[in-house]
């Protein structure tokens, strides 16, 4: 058996690409000439491809919380979604608990509890404890187990008022209770959790960290997908960072804030942004990154600047910004984030 | 080795564990349909309302006198045209809610957003479409004893043979009907959207298995297709128990028939879904609506 709760070695998929979006040009449309062209009319034409997941390499350590975080689109998604047995890798191989997700896939399925994005995974027109005994017969939970199981996680949860009521009736935060509780319903000892705490209230959101802490303290391997940058710097023991189907950095939190410890974080609060003001910050030697973004829908911009010398860029900033319109409003020089090891893998913000 | 101490995984699969997960499917399929009011209504009008429309049009044509009507039962060798016509469009309507529940059974999980979420547990994947079936089956007989119950007690048909022998043609038909909804379930989850295979097959059954005429008053080219098609066998087979009192051994060639069909058509239903099922994997077409 793997030392890994899941190990994926140089993972890729691909899909078929809508039209002008592929990222391989047809093979060998260049070279035809129109008379091949003619005679090859009836053939299916060579499928143009998109790479969502590009070799992907994970090891996640039994009991280990692992963060994959990236912007939508990045493809943290569909790994999550091979992991599970949901997708078919397009090459490379994936193993949970020692199982492979291919060759295996109903022992991946035994050992795996999967919560996907979304609060649609359960039935609004089954109540909240139907649903759960519905999903423990799916998981093969003999019947007078699957009774008390279902009986525990209601208290866990704390559903038990409700437990009887329809889920149409439920709060988001309460759905994704339920949906967590079918998640646990077999005991598995390996966790996804993909964009757990989207949509959530913020209690419900704390509420459900702190549940993803005790499950670590259970024993449960958790695999967690977020693009919350503070979730998953207080939850993760370690994070993966995934843009355009890569890992482009794999490590503790506090290792990846240290790559970027020479740098200085000089957030800016912007009234009246242009986006030439940008081009002329970035034109400055001492500025390495730059992303700016709106706040909310007044005209107020946040722009993020890293650098090694904040001393010596600070005056050329704000002479730079003071100008046609353009106002400061707030100036702070913070410890690099999560968030700003990202912009400075990436050179962009993690909710583009 | 990390020496965390893991939780012990609950279930166990095997026949029993898998049986008890169709038994799921059926009940979850079941409860759900019960809790939308509307069906009630659904069950007791429409078994009237689509027979109506070839029982009215019958009349009309029959003349003053009616007497159009003895042609038409000279022609058919019926003796009884009302329940000749509502045997024809219930079956009818049998293949037609079967395309639209059955064939849409997984595609309507996709759009609720479940379907992921069932295929996320070791269950035997083919379950789901059986199980939703299995409540189909039942509401479709409810949709059948209603049937003939309104026309009994509303129009006086009576049935002049074995009903026995007639539900034992309509169970023999259940293979093909409900294999041909296997396949339709499983081509809409690629295809997204089915309508225009839902009016053809319809189209089909309505033209060339003589829903409200005999078979042999088409062209030879037509009844040569219609020799293809299982409703053909099972409109003649139950117009001959219920109505001619045929016997077992005259029902043999519908029943055989039908049979033969249902193994064809549960093939066909069951690799078209291992395709898909296979396929959606590599395309992700589970997930996408």
């Amino acid at each position: 058996m793997s030392d890994f709760a899941i190990e994926a070695t140089q993972l890729v998929k691909q899909f078929p690409a809508r039209a002008g979006t592929g990222d391989k040009p047809l093979e060998g449309e260049a070279s035809q000439g129109p008379e091949k062209k003619r005679w090859q009319f009836w053939k299916k034409k060579p499928q143009a491809l998109f790479t969502a997941v590009n070799g992907v390499n994970l090891q996640i350590q039994r009991g280990e919380v692992f963060g994959l975080l990236g912007p939508n689109g990045a493809g943290k998604s569909t790994t999550i979604r091979m992991i599970c047995t949901l997708l078919e890798p397009t090459s490379g191989t994936a193993t949970v608990n020692g199982f492979d997700v291919v060759k295996q896939a109903n022992e991946v399925r035994r050992n795996l509890g999967t919560v996907l994005a979304g609060e649609r995974s359960i039935y609004w027109k089954l109540s909240g404890r139907e649903n759960l005994e519905y999903f423990a017969a799916l998981y093969h939970i003999p019947a007078a187990i699957a009774k008390k199981r279902v009986e525990e996680l209601i208290e866990r949860m704390e559903i038990k008022d409700r437990a009887n009521e329809l889920v149409e009736k439920y709060s988001t935060g309460m759905r994704q209770r339920i949906a967590i509780a079918k998640a646990l319903l077999a005991r598995p000892p390996i966790l996804l959790l993909d964009e757990p705490t989207l949509g959530l209230d913020p209690q419900a959101a704390r509420n459900l960290r702190e549940l993803i802490a005790t499950l670590k303290a259970e024993g449960h391997t958790i695999l967690l997908t977020t693009h919350y940058m503070e979730e998953a710097d207080l939850l993760s023991d370690r994070i993966g960072i995934i843009d355009a189907g890569k890992v482009i950095a794999l490590d503790t939190p506090a290792n990846l804030k240290a790559r970027i410890e020479q740098q200085e974080i000089i957030k800016l609060e912007v009234s009246g942004w242009q986006e030439y003001v940008g081009e002329k910050l970035r034109s400055i030697s001492e500025v390495s990154s730059l992303v700016a973004r709106q706040q909310g829908e007044a005209d107020l911009w946040e722009v993020n600047l890293q650098s090694h010398n904040s001393r010596a860029v600070l005056p050329k900033i704000v002479e730079n910004i003071s100008q046609n319109g353009t106002r400061l409003v707030n100036m702070n020089v913070v410890k690099p984030s999560l968030e700003d090891v990202f912009i400075h893998l990436t050179g962009k913000a993690l909710r583009d | 080795m990390n020496t965390t101490l893991q939780p012990q995984v609950l279930g166990k699969t095997g026949l029993l564990s898998e049986l008890r997960a169709f038994y799921a499917v059926l009940r979850r399929e079941w409860v759900i349909f019960i809790r939308y009011p509307s069906w009630v209504i659904a069950l007791l009008i429409w078994p009237l309302i689509f027979p109506m429309m070839y029982i009215l049009t019958a009349r009309a044509l029959s003349g003053p006198d009616g007497s159009g009507l003895k042609i038409f039962m000279a022609n058919t060798g019926a003796n009884d045209f009302i329940g000749y016509i509502v045997v024809g469009s219930t079956v009818w309507m049998w293949q037609n809610i079967v395309l639209w529940d059955v064939g849409f059974a997984l595609r309507n999980e996709q759009m609720r957003g479940t379907l992921e979420s069932n295929w996320l547990s070791p269950t035997w994947r083919f379950s789901y479409l059986l199980g939703a079936t299995g409540t189909q089956v039942v509401s479709m007989f409810t949709f059948i004893l209603i049937t003939a119950l309104e026309f009994g007690l509303l129009f006086g048909v009576r049935l002049h043979g074995n009903p026995w022998l007639a539900l034992l043609v309509t169970l023999a038909a259940i293979p093909s009907i409900y294999g041909l909804g296997f396949a339709f379930a499983s081509l809409v989850i690629t295809l997204k959207e089915a309508n225009t295979f839902v009016f053809l097959v319809r189209g089909l059954v309505m033209i060339f298995c003589g829903i409200t005429f005999p078979v042999t008053l088409l062209p030879a080219w037509m009844q040569s297709i219609a020799q293809w098609l299982p409703q053909t066998y099972l409109i003649h087979g139950v117009r001959a128990a219920a109505f001619a009192n045929a016997s077992l051994v005259e029902l043999l060639p519908d029943l055989a028939a039908l049979l033969a069909f249902g193994a064809f058509w549960m093939l066909v239903g069951y690799f078209t879904f291992i395709w898909m099922e296979r396929r959606a994997r590599q395309t992700g077409a589970i997930g996408q609506y």
